[in-house]
């Protein structure tokens, strides 16, 4: 019988169903008969998931201030003295 | 039984929506600095932050890109591509940081497969979790447990967890961008999310609540 390792090893591939069919077969027999797999199973599951479901880190005000002055300096160096500033040229 | 329900778990799909969401929006203008800044810092801050675990080298990272993306505005007319682009320099940029970074972490490399015995039974009793894949509720206390997890994943596999499970992008475009080949790619990413699941359990176990 395929042992616990064994299967944690196999899972994102039998997750992502490409593993060929014995080792599937062997995942689940192992599953039906052993209660730790199926919870680690399901908190892998879980993990991926909210990971999936996080939002984007929100930037600090004052680094976002200071950015935002980095940039705009960057532009006016940028056009030099055009008078297209904010207009590259193709 | 739910757990033999397996279905493959769509790693792109998140990816496909990030672009479409990300296509440029004025059909023929030109961006200005400020549209370049408010529509895509907040993102690139934080892939450079959650790669590179601190404020300081995100904010570095971050302020490389923008000047970046602003001195190549005229390449921008209507490209659908913007988002792709911006995921590949942020990564450029987060890693070749992290090389002139003096102070570099030199953290071990934990291996998932040690939490479990010589015979490969589970070291440790694993119980089941309290949040469901269909019932998370996504506090911000769940949030700031998730991203400690992740700062504390050693840097070989927590770049590629970010970029897959975080920014979702397909493992394809992750193997061109950090130069690993597709099984490398799996690799890393099935350890990190076992590490991960790993530093969580104490959190969501149904015991432990």
């Amino acid at each position: 019988m395929m042992t616990c390792k064994e299967l944690a090893e196999l899972l994102q591939d039998f997750l992502d169903g490409e593993l060929p069919k014995e080792y599937s077969d062997l995942i689940c027999h192992h599953l039906r008969e052993c209660g730790p797999c199926i919870n680690f199973l399901e908190s892998y599951k879980v993990t991926v998931t909210m990971c999936r479901k996080l939002p984007p880190l929100e930037m600090p005000v004052e680094m976002k201030e200071r950015l935002q002055a980095a940039v705009r300096e960057f532009e006016e160096k940028m056009s030099g003295g055009s008078k297209n500033s904010g207009e590259p040229g193709a | 039984m739910n757990a033999l329900e397996a279905k493959p778990m769509q790693p792109n799909g998140k990816a496909k929506e990030i672009a479409a969401k990300d296509i440029v929006p004025r059909s023929g203008a030109q961006w200005t600095p400020e549209q370049v800044f408010l529509e895509h810092a907040p993102r690139v801050y934080s892939l450079a932050r959650r790669m590179l675990g601190n404020d300081a080298d995100a904010e570095d990272v971050t302020q490389d890109v923008l000047l970046q993306v602003v001195r190549k505005l005229d390449t921008f007319r209507g490209e659908a591509n913007l988002s792709t682009w911006l995921h590949r320099i942020t990564v450029n940029a987060a890693l070749a940081h992290r090389r002139k970074r003096a102070n570099r972490e030199h953290r071990e490399v934990r291996d998932p497969f040690n939490h479990f015995t010589e015979h490969g039974y589970h070291a440790q009793s694993i119980r089941p979790w309290s949040a469901s894949p269909d019932n998370i509720v996504q506090s911000k206390e769940t949030t700031a447990l998730i991203e400690k997890a992740i700062t504390e994943l050693p840097e070989i596999y927590r770049d590629v967890y970010v970029l897959a499970d975080v920014e979702g992008l397909p493992n394809q475009d992750i193997g061109d961008m950090l130069g690993l080949s597709l099984p490398a790619v799996k690799s890393r990413l099935h350890r990190g999310r076992l590490l991960m699941r790993h530093s969580l359990a104490p959190h969501f176990e149904e015991a432990t609540l």
